[in-house]
């Protein structure tokens, strides 16, 4: 409730209305070349687009790259983005997360990496954060707990750890139907559990 | 639960997918699926959602200069067009082949083109076989009942024309304004799909600004065409990032 209140706050804003507008508007703004706007766009994707890459490629300025890579594809593709079939964020962590994984699935193809380093990709403690990353960092973390073991490890490896459902398998000892089934099923409940927090 | 039994379905991957999990083969199948089942997409939408919560749980606050480097970038950097991108980004089951009087327009466009390259090619070498042959080819994917047009910004500048015919398992490629590349590189072709990372021919020199028509073959299901700058006898890989990605299913 309180978040939500916020949000409003934010938004009804003027003179910040650039930086904190609707992703949504800001990209239809982009599309058409507008720069400022694109700006805009950055101060809002950038932490959560880094943030996503590295988790996945590790390396720091290798994420940086592929960031710099997500954000100009953002602005090539501004047009592309249609508001009525998801949000604009998730179109940007969508393209975020491919090019992480395209990124160290290149590299890791001949080096298998580690599980463990997999599992504790994310560090969450690491580093300073806005209230509002912090309580929505808080909400996933809570979230994710309520998933079972399996589902967790399924959905956080891949997502975070860059691993396909195969490896996935592979990595938990488990069948890859069952990595399958837990990944959507994760998924659905992590939906239904943030559901109407936005 | 009853669901699980149908652990065969392509349905059951929407989670992997939506986790960028699936690769090859599976990520085609699951992409042809998508296209047939509107209840798929709309979960697929759904699950990003809960993806893209993922992501910003692990946002970090960017390192100093980040950003300003990509809007620096993004100032060089042409956009595409919202018209090209209707084209480009319909779904499978949405997209159509283009109405014929653009269409006739498109092939007398890259019919000029051809003339053009052909009497270069003619007063070049001996290479009248090679060119009539080419014409042909490329005449028939331009006048095929399902050919489709698609253009698209070439990252670093430029555009590129494609007319592709699924029939035929072809394409025919023209661009204009693609940067000049140092005499050691050249643009390289690609045809990436499922099945790997295929050369589809080197970029011929340009005339007058414009390449091509080129003709590549073998076009596969869940291919992308690609093109990439490499050495200029052309690789078997592609070595560097694809400054053209362009879907061919979607």
């Amino acid at each position: 409730m309180g978040l939500r209140e916020a949000g409003r706050r934010e938004r009804s804003g003027t003179a910040a209305a650039a930086a904190t507008g609707d992703l949504d508007d800001l990209l239809g703004a982009v599309a058409r070349g507008d720069q400022d706007a694109f700006e805009a766009v950055c101060s809002r994707a950038v932490p959560t687009v880094l943030g996503v890459v590295r988790a996945v490629v590790r390396d720091p300025s290798q994420a940086e790259e592929v960031c710099q890579e997500v954000l100009l594809e953002v602005w090539r593709k501004a047009s592309r983005f249609q508001p009525g079939r998801g949000s604009a964020m998730a179109w940007v962590t969508t393209i975020a997360h491919r090019r992480g994984v395209d990124r160290v699935r290149s590299e890791r193809r001949s080096a298998e990496r580690e599980l463990r380093a997999a599992v504790h990709a994310v560090d969450y403690d690491d580093v300073a954060e806005t209230v509002e990353a912090r309580l929505d960092r808080e909400r996933v973390r809570r979230c994710l707990g309520a998933l079972t073991e399996l589902q967790r490890e399924s959905v956080t490896l891949a997502y975070y750890g860059g691993y396909t459902f195969r490896e996935v398998a592979a990595l938990l000892q488990v069948p890859e139907g069952t990595v399958k089934t837990r990944m959507r099923d994760g998924l659905i409940r992590l939906r239904d559990c943030l559901g109407g927090q936005k | 639960m009853r669901l699980r039994r149908y652990g065969a379905e392509p349905h059951t991957l929407a989670g992997a997918y939506a986790l960028d999990a699936v690769t090859g083969a599976d990520r085609a199948q699951f992409q042809r699926h998508l296209g047939r089942c509107r209840s798929c997409a709309r979960e697929l939408r759904e699950l990003r959602e809960a993806t893209a919560r993922l992501a910003g749980a692990v946002a970090v606050p960017p390192p100093e200069g980040l950003t300003e480097r990509i809007l620096t970038a993004a100032a060089r950097t042409p956009q595409l067009p919202p018209a090209a991108a209707r084209i480009a980004a319909a779904s499978p089951a949405r997209r159509r082949a283009l109405p014929r009087l653009a269409l006739t327009a498109a092939a007398a466009c890259f019919a000029a083109v051809a003339v053009a390259l052909g009497a270069v090619t003619l007063s070049a070498r001996d290479q009248l076989g090679a060119a009539a042959l080419r014409e042909h080819t490329i005449a028939q994917v331009l006048s095929a009942p399902d050919a489709v047009l698609v253009t698209a910004r070439v990252t670093h500048g430029g555009t590129a024309t494609v007319v592709m015919s699924r029939r035929d398992h072809g394409l025919v490629l023209t661009t204009e304004g693609l940067p000049q590349l140092p005499p050691s590189r050249d643009y390289q072709l690609w045809l990436m799909g499922p099945s790997g990372d295929r050369p589809a021919g080197m970029l011929p020199a340009p005339h007058d600004g414009m390449t091509g028509p080129v003709f590549a073959t073998g076009l596969r299901p869940g291919d992308w065409l690609g093109l990439t700058v490499e050495p200029a006898a052309g690789t078997s890989r592609p070595t560097s990032h694809p400054i053209l990605m362009l879907n061919l299913a979607a």
